[in-house]
């Protein structure tokens, strides 16, 4: 690639020509360049900033990859289409879908290994660790929300409208998890969608019915184990650094 | 004293990255030099808050990093430029150092004036609203040392800065650390020697994971006279004389 | 790149335009400036300046006269400042003007800049439309002892006069196209 530096001698602050010796164009002109290259932030990250009570918290969680509009808008379509297909065939397919979608989601939260900037949002204030956990859990909570939305549309049981949830942390935990320790979100994604898969699958083998992974209230406790251990696995995982030099 | 370091040392399984090292440090601007796999990078990411030690006494800025409430002061007033930095392609520059303005807990309304200063401090006002994926990889550096210096840090620390840098950009980039030498304590972690010469106060040569050599550029050029040592300027000499000494030493003992 | 271009480039969103606008103008904008207000006003005024320009240059109408457009835009930044401060910061006493009347002391200030750049457009000082605007109008001497002062007949005073006056009106009404001196 050329260097298409600026033609400015010796790359020094640029020499602003012969004006009266006490103005200082420099200081002007950063007046200017600051209004004019300024970034204004929405009003859901000026409230984000608010509500957190830091405006870089807020500025990071905006610029989660599975926040994006794109993402929320495939997000929507995924679970409204399984609640069409619910309210048609009479499967659950939410309650089904949710765990897996936010799952997906999860793992671009950005941490370890995705994040190219990792090493240095690392020796920041608001650490790369505490970014990461902050965007997991909006992405979780907006999945949430999302696939309640659709499970009360598609005229699910109540049962089923919230079995889903427990189910879907930990997912997402396996998922982030896996896309923490082995530094990439494809694996998170693939990892938590295997996992959720074997889990739906082995239980309506057991029992005959496809819904079990998300109503047999006997698996509500290893699903919580199993989440708060990924969750530990997430903890360690970014409190030490990898880099041997 | 900005930095305050004694006998700190760094292990990973089964190698000693930094082997008992002790340094003060006020403000100026600091050379640390050596070979690659010397530690200079594990102390650098020490500095930076990013690694914990595994013993010895780190006080940064006068606090204790590790305790989470002080980490994150040293952290407000600290600029950091990794030696693989890594950047988000579709960001433009101003937008990239905004970022870590605010990761840096900086008031929103002091961010857009000390981004605009950063950029132009560091040579890249023609290219502030261009995306990162457009630019070459001395600018890639240079937005790199820009986000570093956006919050004035009392504690500059610089691994490999220059790299990727021609030689008009690093004259540019030495006046920069001279400046910021005069209020804060700026360390520089580089292999190309004559690079530190000229802008350092003081240098510190690292090998094995230890100082074998603390002193001002002229000391280390005084050591490289008359030994015959490899290298083609002076300061690469004294370098070359001190790395030979230090490893007879070693091999002695 | 000429200053049409560089205004129309502004105009669709190019900062980098605006940079190079900025450096090639901002030095004699600033020292017009000075001429009238103090140091730190002069750069609130540039800024605010620039920043106009930033978000008026789509109304700028290429004409080759890009710099009498921008001294426009700072004359307004200026004169606004100077009202809202008083005379006081142009250092002129208050209500001076000709012929007694009160005038806006900001305009005072601004029309007495602009002559003295339009003055500079006569030439050197020292030549010959410059040196007989100076002692026929500035020091008011008649004709008869410019020509004596300047041993030329009173003829080529005239005539010297009239071009001199020609050029000042050509200049005021552009805008004056010197910028920043005899260029």
């Amino acid at each position: 690639m050329s260097d298409m530096d600026a033609p400015r001698p010796a790359g020094a602050p640029a020499p602003w020509g012969t004006a009266p010796p006490d103005v200082d164009l420099g200081r002007v002109w950063t007046g200017v360049a600051a209004q004019v290259w300024r970034r204004r932030p929405g009003p859901l990250e000026r409230a984000a900033g608010r509500l957190l009570r830091s405006p870089g918290l807020a500025r990071a969680l905006v610029a989660t990859p599975s926040l994006l509009l794109a993402w929320i808008i495939a997000t929507v379509v995924v679970l409204f289409a399984g609640a069409a297909a619910t309210l048609a065939t009479g499967t659950p397919y939410v309650a089904l879908l949710a765990p897996a979608v936010a799952g997906t989601g999860i793992a671009y939260a950005y941490g370890p290994g995705i994040d190219p900037a990792w090493e240095l949002s690392q020796s920041m204030a608001v650490s790369g660790r505490m970014v990461l956990l902050a965007r997991a859990l909006a992405v979780f909570a907006l999945n949430a929300a999302l696939g309640l939305a659709a499970s009360a549309l598609s005229g699910a049981a109540a049962a089923l409208t919230f079995g889903w949830l427990i189910p879907m942390t930990a997912v997402c935990a396996l998922a982030l998890a896996v896309a923490t320790v082995t530094r990439s979100a494809a694996v998170g994604v693939a990892a938590g969608m295997a996992g959720w898969v074997i889990t739906v699958l082995s239980s309506a083998a057991a029992s005959g019915d496809l819904t079990t992974a998300v109503t047999d209230p006997a698996l509500i406790l290893p699903y919580l184990a199993f989440a708060a251990c990924c969750g530990a696995v997430v903890l360690y995982a970014t409190r030490i650094p990898r880099g041997t030099s | 004293m900005n930095v305050d370091i004694t006998d700190l040392t760094r292990r990973f399984r089964r190698t000693q990255a930094v082997a008992g090292v002790s340094l003060q440090a006020g403000p100026g601007v600091f050379g640390l030099l050596g070979p690659n796999g010397a530690g200079k990078t594990s102390l650098l990411r020490m500095m930076a808050t990013v690694l914990p030690p595994t013993s010895g006494r780190l006080r940064l800025l006068g606090r204790d990093p590790g305790s989470y409430g002080p980490r994150r002061e040293i952290r407000r007033r600290l600029g950091y430029l990794p030696q693989n930095l890594g950047y988000y392609p579709g960001f433009t520059v101003a937008e990239f150092v905004e970022y870590f303005a605010l990761l840096k807990d900086m008031p929103p309304g002091q961010v857009p004036r000390a981004v605009a200063a950063a950029i132009e401090h560091v040579g890249l006002g023609d290219q502030a609203r261009a995306k990162l994926r457009t630019l070459s990889g001395g600018m890639l550096r240079r937005a790199g040392i820009a986000q570093a210096i956006v919050n004035e840090p009392e504690l500059l620390l610089l691994d490999e800065p220059t790299a990727g840098l021609d030689p008009e950009q690093r004259v540019a980039f030495r006046a920069l650390l001279r400046g910021f030498g005069e209020r804060a304590t700026v360390i520089v972690s580089t292999h190309l020697v004559e690079d530190v010469g000229a802008a350092c106060t003081e240098v510190s040569l690292m090998d094995t994971g230890k100082i074998v050599f603390h002193g001002t550029p002229d000391e280390l050029t005084a050591r490289g006279e008359g030994t015959g040592a490899a290298g083609d300027a002076p300061l690469e000499r004294g370098y070359s004389a001190v790395l030979a000494a230090a490893r007879s030493t070693t091999a002695a003992a | 790149m000429d200053d049409d271009s560089l205004v129309t480039r502004v105009a669709g969103g190019d900062d980098a335009a605006l940079r190079e606008l900025f450096s090639r103008h901002a030095p004699w904008l600033a020292a017009r400036l000075r001429a009238v207000l103090p140091a730190a006003e002069v750069e609130d005024v540039l800024q605010e300046t620039f920043l106009a320009v930033w978000r008026g240059a789509g109304s700028y109408r290429p004409s080759g006269a890009a710099g009498a457009w921008l001294w426009g835009i700072a004359r307004r930044q200026a004169a606004l400042l100077l009202r809202r401060r008083g005379p006081a910061a142009a250092g002129l006493p208050a209500g001076v003007t000709a012929a007694g009347q009160a005038g806006d002391p900001a305009e005072v200030a601004l029309s007495r800049v602009e002559l003295a750049a339009a003055v500079a457009a006569l030439g050197p000082p020292g030549g010959p439309e410059r040196e007989v605007w100076r002692l026929l109008y500035e020091e008011d001497r008649p004709v008869a002892e410019v020509a004596a002062l300047l041993k030329v007949p009173q003829g080529t005073v005239k005539s010297r006069a009239h071009r001199a006056r020609r050029r000042l009106r050509a200049a005021l009404r552009g805008g004056t196209a010197a910028e920043g001196g005899s260029r």
